[in-house]
């Protein structure tokens, strides 16, 4: 299992450019501040101006420019997917895992617990959810994160209870190591590939779902999300502004997307010898 | 099979962006026109407005224009005034409190029985027990028939808007068929939709929120000149482009298709004034509750700004006074509160707030924070934006929330608000409307009844008969709402709509019926110019999908390549 993620992911091309996609975004909405020429909730009077000089992407209804609020959106999609990626995989590792470990009525109960909440549709929850309390950022991670561990918490158990019986975590205790060395010393370690498919995965899905709920409207409309920037765009796609405010709002999203997916999917091979195996054969042909 | 699934996910990831960025080029239906009869053409982005009955139409103005083509009234309205409809004239007896209205003779019903003077006076009394959405008559006492074709309508008390509200906006119905009906709205025989009007309804459909009417050639005015008339839906977005491929005839359109419409050669319309958005307060709850802090409110609030910016030009300036300077009851002489964010600070530290180092003015160890809600209509989200923006500028903290449409008037009814963007329309009609906006309970409402001379003002300029004493009423009442100022006007919003010039169509004096800022007042139909010039099919550009076609291919080319590279290694 001890496999050199690091090397795998930059062997693979597509790990290659969703890292260069995805530093791309954070270098971005790191710099923003400086990158920005505009404040980008400063409404102006050169209102739906398109891209010139003074305005790189022109500038929406409201004449706020649309390139300062396209990076500082970058911003607000990272955090989301950082939030989102961080907490759930938390919640997954500690009920997944906890379950594997303790195992017997407790694991029972809670698997049944996650099937019931499986099939809870996370999207239309958020939505009734968003009528009652604002869904500014901090809510959104707290909502998504919380109506979607399950798949991961699973993951995880199923792993862990693959760990717990390995000929090392048997060694250990023969040495009289207590379950507390174990977790930290053996199971938690070899969990971390899973953890981080997991991370991927949610962050993917936490952004996506955050820009489809600004897309649908549901969101702080104080902040500055690309989803409700696409929100906003859509009102005035009788006329030409499409092309310079949906279109690179669409991509960055897609980009944003598609770089998370990348890594994924490069990690995924590196970490499934099946995968690996495939991949090696192909290399050969 | 590593590659195929990255293929598979970036076509996927292609597929959503194009999906999304797709819904930008979606084309709406198009209408059709046949050769040879004159179908004249509207287009509706809502559609569906409700069975065209008295009783069956939905509450809102389009509802009502859909049925007021079937149904006609005692007295209606042209550009400049009241014109003869069933009634040929008609005169208020002061002594008695009653009108007095000489029939128009000849008129048959869709069906071919005679209208006559027991028609109104069954309608009169049928609605009085049947309220509508439109009409409740609440000021009736009694409809009696004098002859064949005279019917006099004794009022309860003195009502200035009764010809107006009642007699201009109640559609009368025929006694033979409706004497029986216990619930009207839900009376939908064939036979509902007999009424006296230029037209007759030939097909409804809610799913699709079509209409179809044909003519009524034994209309008492003459055959309208055209042949039938259709309302098809149409997304407002698309509205502009549809006239502009001559798919329909005439439309409402959005404010930055104007140039476009009417560089290629159609004609524009436009009104502002019947309806305005504005600043609901909660003036029940701390600090709202204090005259000074609302007038602080106004100070700070940029309206000009708001008319620039949100609206795009495309509005008038609110007035404080609620009434439009189109208006005939408008006042100017009253508190106008330009934006001066000094003063309203000025104002804030009269009430015991300091502004401390994080911008915002606090009070008892409490910061001044205040919670602002609108929903996602008519721009109000901008609107709300930018407000916000201003009030933080003068220290004054802001949660900005935008609700689902029912939820926000929900919430302004229920009082659990600080401040709302919200807005309603009728101001351009009777001032009747005054005592609704801000006595009443509705989701528009100020709800504000803590002042008595407003309260009284108000009660009676609805019993003033005498035109120009209501007027002066009506401005003192605009004064004094501006000094209480439980709500702020923002703008008057312009709309525009755009026609092919084959039918003149316009907007009525004070709205068609009690107020209805729609430029279809059936009047018009009467006369077809024929295909006038029919302006070329406009050379718009199509929104290719130029852009999302290039990017598509450049994705896939990358995709290739990796593949190809991959197995070259």
């Amino acid at each position: 299992m001890h496999i050199n993620y690091w090397r795998e992911l930059t062997r693979s091309n597509f790990g290659k450019l969703g890292l260069v996609l995805l530093c791309l975004v954070l270098v971005i909405a790191i710099f923003a501040p400086f990158l920005a020429r505009y404040d980008p909730g400063e409404p102006s009077l050169s209102i739906l101006m398109p891209p010139s000089f003074a305005h790189l992407l022109g500038t929406n209804d409201i004449g706020q420019d649309i390139w300062s609020r396209l990076l500082c959106g970058a911003k607000n999609t990272l955090l989301v997917a950082l939030g989102v990626g961080v907490f759930t995989t938390l919640l997954s590792t500690v009920i997944g895992a906890s379950a594997a470990l303790v195992g017997g009525l407790y694991d029972r109960i809670l698997m049944r617990v996650i099937d019931a909440l499986i099939v809870i549709p996370a999207f239309i929850v958020i939505i009734l959810v968003a009528a009652y309390v604002l869904p500014n950022v901090w809510t959104l991670i707290f909502l998504i994160s919380i109506l979607t561990w399950q798949g991961g918490a699973r993951l995880v158990r199923a792993q862990t209870l693959s760990l717990k019986e390995r000929m090392s975590v048997y060694a250990a205790r023969t040495f009289g190591a207590n379950k507390l060395y174990l977790v930290i010393r053996h199971i938690i370690p070899d969990l971390s590939p899973i953890l981080f498919a997991v991370f991927i995965h949610s962050a993917t899905r936490g952004v996506f779902m955050e820009a489809g709920l600004a897309f649908l409207g549901i969101a702080d409309i104080s902040t500055v999300s690309w989803g409700l920037m696409m929100h906003h765009a859509l009102r005035f796609y009788y006329l030409d502004v499409w092309k310079w405010w949906l279109i690179p709002t669409g991509l960055a999203l897609s980009v944003t997307i598609m770089a998370l997916v990348f890594i994924g999917h490069a990690f995924e091979t590196a970490m499934d010898p099946r995968l690996r195996k495939m991949e090696q054969e192909d290399w050969q042909c | 099979m590593k590659n195929k699934h990255v293929a598979i996910v970036t076509l996927l990831s292609i597929l959503l962006f194009s999906l999304l960025t797709g819904l930008a080029i979606a084309r709406a239906d198009s209408g059709n026109t046949n050769a040879g009869d004159v179908t004249y053409i509207i287009a509706d982005p809502t559609g569906d407005w409700g069975y065209p009955t008295p009783h069956g139409h939905y509450p809102r103005g389009p509802g009502y224009v859909r049925m007021s083509l079937i149904f006609d009234t005692l007295v209606w309205k042209d550009t400049q005034s009241f014109v003869p409809a069933l009634a040929t004239d008609w005169e208020y007896l002061e002594d008695e409190n009653a009108y007095l209205f000489h029939l128009r003779k000849g008129v048959t019903w869709h069906d071919g029985e005679e209208f006559t003077a027991e028609d109104v006076a069954f309608t009169y009394n049928y609605v009085k027990e049947h309220p509508s959405w439109w009409v409740d008559l609440k000021s009736l006492k009694q409809a009696e028939v004098l002859d064949e074709y005279t019917v006099k309508i004794y009022l309860n008390e003195r009502y200035a808007p009764f010809l107006n509200n009642d007699a201009g906006t109640l559609a009368i119905l025929p006694k033979h068929i409706w004497q029986d009906v216990v619930d009207p709205a839900e009376f939908r025989e064939p036979e509902s939709l007999i009424g006296t009007g230029p037209f007759k309804l030939v097909d409804y459909s809610k799913t699709h929120g079509t209409y179809l009417y044909e003519v009524n050639k034994d209309y008492y005015r003459g055959k309208p000149d055209i042949d039938s008339l259709k309302f098809v839906k149409i997304s407002e977005e698309m509205s502009a482009t549809a006239l502009m491929r001559n798919e329909v005839f005439a439309t409402a359109i959005l404010p930055e298709t104007v140039a476009e419409v009417g560089a290629a050669g159609f004609v524009i319309i436009n009104q502002s004034g019947n309806w305005n958005a504005k600043l609901m307060i909660n003036h029940n709850k701390a600090p709202m509750s204090s005259k000074e802090f609302r007038h602080a409110l106004a100070y700070a609030i940029n309206r000009t700004e708001l008319v620039e910016i949100a609206q795009r030009g495309h509005a008038i300036q609110g007035s404080p006074g609620l009434l439009s300077p189109t208006s005939p009851y408008y006042n100017p002489n009253i508190p106008y509160y330009e934006y001066d964010p000094e003063r309203a600070k000025d104002i804030l530290e009269g009430q015991g707030y300091q502004l401390r180092e994080d911008g915002y003015y606090w009070k008892e160890g409490e910061v001044l924070e205040l919670e602002l809600i609108t929903a996602s209509r008519f721009g109000f989200e901008r609107v709300a934006e930018i407000i916000a923006r201003q009030l933080e500028d003068i220290g004054i903290k802001v949660n900005l929330r935008s609700l689902e449409w029912k939820t926000l008037d929900s919430r302004v009814i229920t009082r659990q608000f600080d401040l709302a963007v919200s807005g309603h329309g009728g101001i351009g009609g009777d001032p009747a409307i005054l005592n609704k906006v801000i006595l009443g309970k509705f989701g528009y409402s100020a709800n504000y009844t803590k002042n008595d001379t407003l309260n009284q003002l108000l009660e009676a300029q609805l019993h003033e008969m005498d035109e120009e004493k209501r007027k002066e009423m009506v401005r003192e009442i605009q004064k004094v709402y501006a000094e209480e100022l439980p709500a702020l006007t923002l703008y008057y919003p312009t709309w525009y709509w755009g026609h092919d010039g084959s039918v003149d169509i316009y907007y009525t004096l004070g709205g068609i019926a009690s107020g209805i800022p729609i430029p279809l007042n059936k009047l018009a139909f009467m006369e077809y110019k024929g295909q006038v010039e029919a302006p070329a099919p406009a050379a718009t550009e199509a929104p290719v999908p130029g852009f999302e076609l290039l990017i598509s291919i450049l994705a896939l080319t990358a995709v290739a390549y990796l593949v190809i590279k991959r197995r070259k290694d």
